[in-house]
């Protein structure tokens, strides 16, 4: 039987998300997209794509299940990417707000317990159903895709860490927020840190296969973005161990930074940034009068 | 004694930016007893009762309880807590409340829960979901909720909110019980009423100040009027009109107004001296509200002087 009063806590904001729409709705997308996915996948894998005779047809040709894999996760990963982020953007956002507007805070706090542990425990609540949710949405797409066309995925605990770097920083980004700002000024500005981000996510691995030939202000503000929001580098890494060992055509997309690695050192400054914003945002917990 | 202090608040304030809520306040609470928090709306009560839980933190000054500090976690064990305005999920159910609060108190067991659901009358509502219930039902259930089992320390914000005639008096049976249990009950309410029949003790704040404080008997007055409880109503209140005492009939009985105060004793000779039979007699002392008016228009007084 569990006796810590911050994990049952936790449990209780867990059984608390889990019964409301917002979750159930994602959820429900969730369903609704790998199943779209798996339509689309399976319809793609009879095609027959070695018909013709021309210079293209031929480079098809050449193509492997491999590659075809890889296009169909780059296809669905911002997609899945896309609806995480609103996911942990929507509930992050709400549920210390609504745990202190709904006078329910105060009734936590007269509990026996820390601070902290409410801060935390009650907070975490969101991170995990994300990150569960993530989990099922990358997890189908692999599943699925492999189902149809067979390949290796380059480095799968890599995805695991990397996604957890991803969520957590949005997720420590839109909990400091929402003790400052509104509920719907903090989702808007995140998921605008999280878009510019993947933006210049893209622009910095661009970057990197062009050194010296990017014009020195947008060199600047590429990096800014990237250590302000490292969100993006996780995200990176999630499609980086996902995507097939052996597709041909890998090596162009990396060229364009598409499927460029990501040094493990941006997943320890993510972890180490979300947690300069956790407590960031636990001073302010901690001053707060209810 | 020092050792049935239960409550300690030494000197404290706490101003929110421009508005001072409490300065210089101090407080004992003694073991068992029912304490009342009373003043005007913004008086500085609800901050007060937040301060010793640890919600708001004083500018200034100490707070303890069972001489730990509030900063300490300790010191809100089996100490229960009601806020005024707590809004619980709609889909939750009490059984369900009760097992995800009781997960993390580990203070009561279902069968205590059950027991004082028995007693507020809403047992009947266990495996309802809080958003199909009525106000009073969610309040009843709440109260349910905190004061499961044998809490030490209880503080209420308003307990009658929301609750009917009916439902008033098993919170007051409620809060009497809490403190034949050995509980200290400190409750903040306006129902100036209600307080008045659970309460033996009372704080008087008003601008964030102590204004009074004290037992409920020694605060309040004896008023210039004389209450004589007969099956003759009408007869004895004629006959002491005729001694020149201005009556009215009132209950059972007969409502005299005394020249001053003091004169009860020469009353009750004339009624004495009626030869009517009578059941009791007795000085009318101020009601709560009375002693609460009486002494807010005294700080108020006092108040602009000082402007003044």
């Amino acid at each position: 039987m569990i006796r810590n009063r911050g994990t049952i806590l936790f449990l209780n904001g867990i059984e608390q998300l889990l019964r409301r729409k917002i979750v159930l709705t994602a959820a429900i997308a969730t369903v609704a997209f790998l199943g779209l996915y798996w339509w689309g996948v399976s319809a793609a894998s009879s095609a027959d794509l070695s018909m013709g005779h021309g210079e293209a047809d031929m480079a098809v040709a050449m193509l492997g299940p491999e590659d075809a894999a890889l296009a169909a996760i780059l296809t669905a990963g911002p997609l899945a990417a896309t609806l995480v982020t609103a996911l942990i953007i929507v509930i992050g956002s709400t549920m210390l707000p609504e745990e202190i507007g709904q006078g329910r805070m105060p009734f936590w706090l007269s509990l026996p317990q820390t601070r902290l542990k409410v801060y935390l425990s009650l907070g975490l609540a969101p991170l995990a159903v994300s990150y569960v949710l993530a989990l099922i949405l990358f997890g189908g797409i692999f599943v699925i895709t492999s189902i149809y066309f067979p390949f290796t995925a380059r480095n799968i605990p890599f995805v695991f860490i990397s996604m957890l770097a991803w969520l957590t920083v949005v997720w420590a980004a839109v909990m400091l927020l929402s003790l400052v700002l509104k509920k719907i000024a903090s989702m808007l500005i995140v998921f605008f840190l999280s878009s510019i981000a993947s933006l210049f996510g893209g622009l910095y691995e661009i970057m990197k296969m062009f050194p010296g030939d990017t014009p020195k202000a947008l060199e600047t503000i590429t990096h800014t973005v990237i250590y302000v929001f490292p969100a993006d580098r996780g995200y990176r890494g999630v499609l980086y161990g996902l995507i097939p060992a052996d597709a041909v055509i890998t090596e162009n997309l990396a060229f364009f930074g598409v499927t460029a690695s990501v040094p493990s050192l941006h997943l320890v400054y993510a972890f180490f940034w979300s947690l300069v914003l956790l407590s960031i945002g636990y001073w302010k917990f901690r001053r707060m009068d209810f | 004694m020092e050792k049935d202090i239960l409550i300690r608040v030494d000197n404290i304030s706490k101003s929110f930016r421009k508005v001072q809520a409490l300065s210089g306040f101090s407080l004992c609470v003694s073991s068992g007893s029912i304490f009342s928090l009373l003043g005007p709306n913004g008086a500085g009560k609800t901050t007060l009762m937040k301060i010793l839980l640890g919600l708001v933190g004083s500018d200034s000054g100490s707070v303890t309880i069972y001489d730990l500090p509030v900063s300490s976690p300790l010191s809100r064990r089996n100490v229960r807590y009601l806020p005024e305005n707590v809004t619980f999920p709609s889909w939750a159910t009490p059984a369900i409340l009760f097992r995800q609060l009781e997960r993390i108190r580990h203070e009561s067991t279902a069968e205590e829960f059950r027991l004082r659901c028995t007693e507020l009358e809403c047992v009947d509502l266990m495996k309802r979901p809080l958003g199909k219930m009525s106000r009073g039902q969610r309040q009843r259930v709440a109260l349910s909720l905190v004061t499961a089992g044998k809490p030490e320390l209880v503080l209420l914000d308003e307990p009658g909110s929301g609750l009917d005639p009916g439902g008033r008096i098993l919170v007051r049976n409620l809060i009497r019980n809490l403190s034949s249990e050995g509980a200290t009950v400190l409750i903040n309410s306006h129902l100036l009423g209600e307080v008045e029949r659970v309460c033996d003790t009372a704080t008087f704040i008003s601008r964030g100040r102590l204004i009074a404080e004290g037992e409920l008997d020694s605060l309040s007055r004896q008023t210039g009027l004389a209450y004589i409880e007969t099956g003759n109503a009408e007869n004895m209140k004629l006959s002491l009109e005729k001694l020149g005492y201005s009556c009215r009939i009132e209950s059972k009985g007969v409502v005299a107004q005394l020249p001053d105060p003091s004169s009860f004793p020469d009353m009750a000779r004339s009624v004495l001296d009626t030869g009517i039979r009578f059941s009791g007699m007795n000085q009318m002392r101020e009601s709560l509200e009375d002693v609460f008016l009486r002494i807010m228009q005294n700080d108020s007084e006092q108040g602009d002087d000082i402007v003044s």
